[in-house]
């Protein structure tokens, strides 16, 4: 489980985390909404300790982040982070040469399943298959969550079915995911778990199966609730 | 296997009455090998977990029976089977009982109206 606990960030005088707590189960997907620039890739940066915290703290399975928390979660980027004139293969042999939890079985079943070559440059990419690489690089880790900033924003609608696929399969089975996103129609049926942030605070956390079980209500329901009061 | 999920009603229910519809229409024959939990999620795009809760619960209702590591298949039992016909059936009609009679039409003119819907429909 992912524990944050009232943390709290400033950039400056601007608060951008103001008391955020929330939990995050392995086998779970836990999804991040917020309308707007809300703190969400703050959120996640925070649970990869890139961004130092004025207050609050998280816990990875009960434990406080320390220098082995990356071997338990890694984070995936909404932009290519590799060099442009790097293939595939130097992608995925970089990321070999770096993370010993890199699973090269898992990424060579990933590149089949996106059906993507491993000799395609970085460069050459189109913005579906940039995420796609994204993902394969993050999911051929074995690691317990795996946290995924805005993995539906901007990319073509095959390219979207194709990683909504990914969910449900034996690849994320099992680990604890947290994506966020500001549109949620596409995957309402395919997360556990809703947070939604607004100025740096969490307004409602809820589970969306429990919600349409006991309430009636549908996930963007909830949300125009909280947000249109 | 296509079905048309609403946002506001569990989605675990929604796949129960998919089964239960496919039952009652013979798409899913006693004894009928299903798509595993995974493979479900996977085909209509939903949570792993959700597909999980609905088979537990059509287990439970011996609707479905899985057989040590071996694919989860409908139930064989009539009176189960017939059952699910049965409140089908019973619920349809409760459905447009309810409409009808917000219309305030004599009953015998409702049913002479449906039975020559129905044989017109049978017939086209």
């Amino acid at each position: 489980m992912i524990e944050v606990k009232d943390i709290k960030k400033k950039f400056g005088r601007k608060k951008v985390l103001d008391g955020v707590s929330f939990t995050a189960n392995k086998g779970e997907i836990t999804c991040l909404i917020g309308i707007n620039g809300v703190g969400k890739t703050t959120i996640l940066n925070a649970i990869m300790a890139l961004t130092p915290l004025n207050k609050g703290e998280i816990l990875i399975n009960g434990e406080k982040l320390n220098k082995h928390s990356f071997e338990k979660v890694t984070f995936i980027p909404d932009a290519i982070t590799m060099l442009p004139q790097m293939t595939i293969a130097d992608a995925m042999q970089f990321m070999q040469d770096f993370y010993k939890t890199w699973n090269q079985e898992r990424a060579t079943e990933l590149l089949g399943f996106f059906r993507l070559e491993e000799t395609e440059k970085i460069a050459s990419l189109s913005k579906g298959n940039t995420a796609k690489i994204n993902l394969l690089l993050g999911l051929a880790l074995d690691v317990d969550f795996l946290l995924m900033d805005e993995p539906f924003s901007g990319i073509d609608i095959f390219s979207r079915e194709q990683i909504a696929e990914v969910f449900t399969s034996h690849l994320v089975e099992g680990r604890g995911v947290i994506i966020t996103t500001h549109e949620v129609h596409d995957i309402e049926h395919l997360i556990d778990k809703v947070v939604l942030l607004d100025n740096g605070v969490v307004l409602k956390e809820f589970n969306s199966e429990e919600v349409r079980e006991n309430e009636g209500k549908s996930v963007v329901d909830v949300m125009r609730e909280v947000y249109h009061k | 296997m296509q079905i048309d999920l609403n946002n506001r009603d569990p989605v675990y229910i929604q796949v129960i009455r998919y089964f239960k519809e496919q039952i009652a229409t013979g798409m899913f024959e006693p004894g009928q090998e299903i798509p595993s939990r995974r493979e479900l999620a996977n085909k209509i795009k939903i949570n792993p977990n959700t597909a999980q809760r609905a088979y537990k619960e059509m287990e439970e209702q011996g609707l479905i029976y899985t057989e040590r590591n071996l694919p989860s298949r409908i139930t064989k039992d009539e009176q189960i089977l017939g059952a699910v016909r049965e409140e089908l059936i019973v619920e349809a009609v409760e459905s447009f009982v309810t409409s009808i009679r917000s219309i305030n039409v004599p009953v015998d003119e409702v049913l002479d109206l449906v039975k020559e819907q129905y044989t017109k429909e049978s017939k086209e």
